[in-house]
């Protein structure tokens, strides 16, 4: 069975391509940006510009169907939050409330990893991870962990196949979830001496200086991506200066 | 030259299981030379000493020394070996690192510091050697099993390395996908590369290999060349776990099937989401109560097949006399014994493995079925610790447990010894004499010959071919499988 994967492979990558580190910024501003600022003042106004960045990026890099789906929830989350009011005080707006701050809080971030993910290949992230001077004692586990994101997700379907074809349905679910994770595990594990032996065997871990293949470095657009996180960054530290200015 | 000088290893906290005991061999440049012997004999432990992965990864009690052109390479690291050293594996699904195809070949390379320019123009180079020009750019997971290892190989090859060790390359291979590595294993021979291969087909190396060492207990048993292996006599080769060196000389020990065709399958086409149709069977009938084996190479839908007829995916009616069963009611009437048996034990014991597959849960009915195959001293073990031969057995107790007419076997003999294969032919035996009808979905014609009497043959979806084993039909298998 075809698995999906999260770390990109060339055939699946269309579009403009960002530098990791570019990516990365973006993916940490955003989430503190958003996650830490109310709807009050100019942030009414900057945050859905800011959580719309994510969105033109993914059409850039031709996900079309997951900015659409991405654009509509946003917009339907950002519309509630506004007029929560008119579901009146009860339990009922507190649950919009909640469910549209959710909403707007959080999509942006996980649309921009899911960006990040989706588009960096396991080459590229030892690549920039090695210009940012991060250790290999972080960056290769780190690496490992990305790679086995579809082997488990392989691994977890074959093993709901077979509790499909046996029939077996526990009621309980702590011994549902003892079924799936013993053999989860005991596979993982297996999967991952392989691998470590195949890499070691191959070299890795040599105390040469390692080549990478990819071209990471920053074009216009990733500069053009920084000056807008930056610019946040500095709107946001002096918003209170900017507002009196305004005399908003 | 490769030179293993009175070498003993014993594996950390497991003693018996692989362990190589006052070994001694020579092996000159250039020479191909096979390891074969039953499971656990201590050939892969040898492998893992001539690339290193014994004592830098697997640790355990080592004494005598590995030489490779003269440096004793117990006291290098791996790195180092690395650079004149190659391995492929046997899985080849976990022996990638990268997601795509392109990293993956340039990955050694970069590990090992290579400037850039070097490193495309020797991709390039391999790429063209390998005749893998249309797998360039593609995800690794969408690659076939037979794909995946031929990256490994080059993927191996970019470093240009003197030695190439193979630990049983070919258990998830199909008749083609063997074929191509027997040519790449001949290119390697020709350039001057010393090949070293632990491996149970024996058959598609017997007119390449120079030398076949047989382990048993880890010592020496035999060291022959293939000319003396062919005349060696195949009892004595099979006593020692070895399959038969020359498929040519394989007859059908059975009568074949001479049943009705009553078991009609109908409809059987299914896509994988956003993809092309894979399966494409409209009408085909075949006996009941059979052993019918399921070849085709690989992609040819031969497991898709096997998942809608036991109802894990939704195509297709299956009538059986007077009864039609759609895929729900298949999904109580079939069991599959899968690929990786690992997927599909849950408890922990071998009992309640049983139990929780039965209607009403019957110990004593529990151990009828575990002393018919064979399982009785293992009730109370945890199925994870059984071997893969046992945890297949233990996979079909639970299908007789629970009560399913028909079994399919996905593959279950690829990397099996000549012994535990003769098992699972024994086991399937008994399976059609409790009146079961059993599909075996393999590669492995010895398989076939053992217990098999009828024949399906799937390409790219559809029935290509179907007869019952007999001395007349037998030379469709025999020409399958020797390429011809």
């Amino acid at each position: 069975m075809p698995a999906s994967e999260l770390l990109a492979s060339p055939s699946n990558r269309k579009g403009i391509r960002f530098d990791p580190r570019t990516k990365l910024f973006l993916l940490i501003t955003l989430c503190t940006l958003i996650l830490s600022t109310d709807n009050s003042g100019l942030m009414l106004y900057l945050k859905p510009l800011l959580a719309l960045i994510p969105f033109v990026l993914l059409l850039l890099s031709a996900k079309y169907w997951a900015g659409f789906l991405y654009f509509v929830l946003y917009v339907l989350g950002f519309v509630l939050e506004l007029s929560w009011g008119a579901f009146g005080n009860g339990v009922s707006g507190f649950i919009v409330l909640m469910v549209s701050a959710i909403i707007t809080r959080f999509t942006p971030c996980v649309i921009a990893a899911f960006f990040l993910m989706t588009t960096t290949s396991v080459s590229e992230f030892i690549g920039s991870m090695k210009k940012m001077h991060i250790t290999d004692k972080i960056t290769i586990p780190l690496s490992v962990v990305f790679r086995f994101f579809p082997t488990v997700k392989e691994d977890a379907g074959a093993i709901n196949d077979a509790m499909k074809m046996r029939g077996i349905t526990p009621k309980n679910p702590m011994l549902m979830l003892e079924y799936r994770v013993v053999p989860l595990i005991i596979s993982t594990v297996k999967a991952g001496e392989d691998l470590s032996c195949s890499a070691l065997t191959r070299g890795l871990g040599a105390p040469q200086k390692r080549t990478n293949m990819c071209d990471i470095g920053f074009h216009l657009w990733d500069w053009l991506i920084f000056g807008i996180c930056f610019c946040y960054i500095l709107i946001f530290c002096f918003q209170n200066q900017i507002c009196s200015l305004l005399n908003l | 030259m490769i030179e293993i000088e009175n070498v003993s290893f014993y594996y950390q906290g497991n003693e018996q299981m692989g362990a190589v005991n006052h070994l001694s061999l020579s092996i000159p440049k250039g020479q191909v030379v096979v390891l074969c012997g039953e499971s656990g004999c201590g050939k892969t432990t040898v492998t893992r000493l001539m690339n290193g992965l014994i004592p830098n990864f697997y640790k355990g009690d080592l004494t005598g020394a590995v030489r490779v052109n003269g440096r004793d390479i117990t006291k290098m690291p791996l790195y180092e070996i690395a650079e004149n050293t190659g391995s492929v594996f046997q899985n080849p699904r976990s022996q990638f690192f990268n997601v795509d195809t392109d990293s993956e070949l340039s990955f050694a390379c970069e590990n090992l510091g290579y400037p850039k320019d070097e490193i495309v123009a020797r991709v390039r180079e391999t790429v063209k050697d390998f005749k893998i020009e249309r797998l360039l750019g593609k995800s690794l997971f969408h690659l076939s099993g037979g794909e995946k290892q031929m990256i490994a190989c080059a993927s191996v090859c970019v470093t240009a390395p003197d030695v190439m060790i193979l630990d049983e390359p070919s258990s998830n291979l199909d008749v083609r996908h063997i074929s191509i590595l027997a040519k790449i294993i001949q290119k390697w021979k020709a350039q001057g590369k010393t090949v070293i291969i632990s491996e149970h087909r024996l058959y598609y190396l017997t007119h390449i290999a120079d030398r076949f060492v047989c382990l048993a207990k880890g010592k020496k048993v035999f060291d022959l060349s293939a000319d003396e292996l062919r005349k060696q006599d195949t009892e004595k080769l099979s006593a020692l776990g070895l399959r038969t060196p020359d498929i040519r000389c394989l007859e059908p020990e059975h009568a074949g099937a001479t049943g009705k065709q009553s078991l009609c399958f109908e409809k059987f086409r299914f896509s994988y989401k956003r993809q092309k149709e894979c399966l494409q069977l409209e009408n085909f009938c075949v006996p009941k109560n059979e052993i019918i084996a399921i070849i085709g190479n690989n992609g040819a839908a031969k497991s898709t097949f096997g998942r809608c007829l036991c109802g894990i995916e939704k195509a297709g009616l299956v009538r059986d006399g007077d009864m039609t069963l759609s895929y729900k009611e298949r999904l109580k009437q079939c069991y599959m014994v899968m690929q990786d048996v690992n997927h599909q034990l849950f408890t922990e014991s071998v009992m309640d493995e049983l139990l929780i597959s039965m209607k009403n849960p019957d110990e004593q009915q529990a151990l009828e079925i575990l002393a018919q195959l064979g399982l009785s001293e293992y009730a109370k073990r945890h199925p994870m610790s059984l071997s893969g031969g046992e945890k297949q057995r233990v996979a079909i107790a639970t299908a007789l447990a629970s009560d399913r007419e028909y079994i399919v076997m996905d593959e279950p003999t690829s990397g099996l010894d000549y012994k535990h294969m003769k098992e699972v032919a024994l086991c399937l035996k008994q399976l059609k004499e409790l009146g079961k009808s059993v599909f075996v979905i393999t590669h492995d014609v010895e398989l076939i010959y053992h217990c098999c009497t009828y024949v399906v043959h799937i390409e790219a979806g559809k029935v290509t071919n179907q007869y019952a084993i007999d001395k007349s039909t037998h030379t469709f298998l025999r020409d399958y499988f020797l390429l011809q």
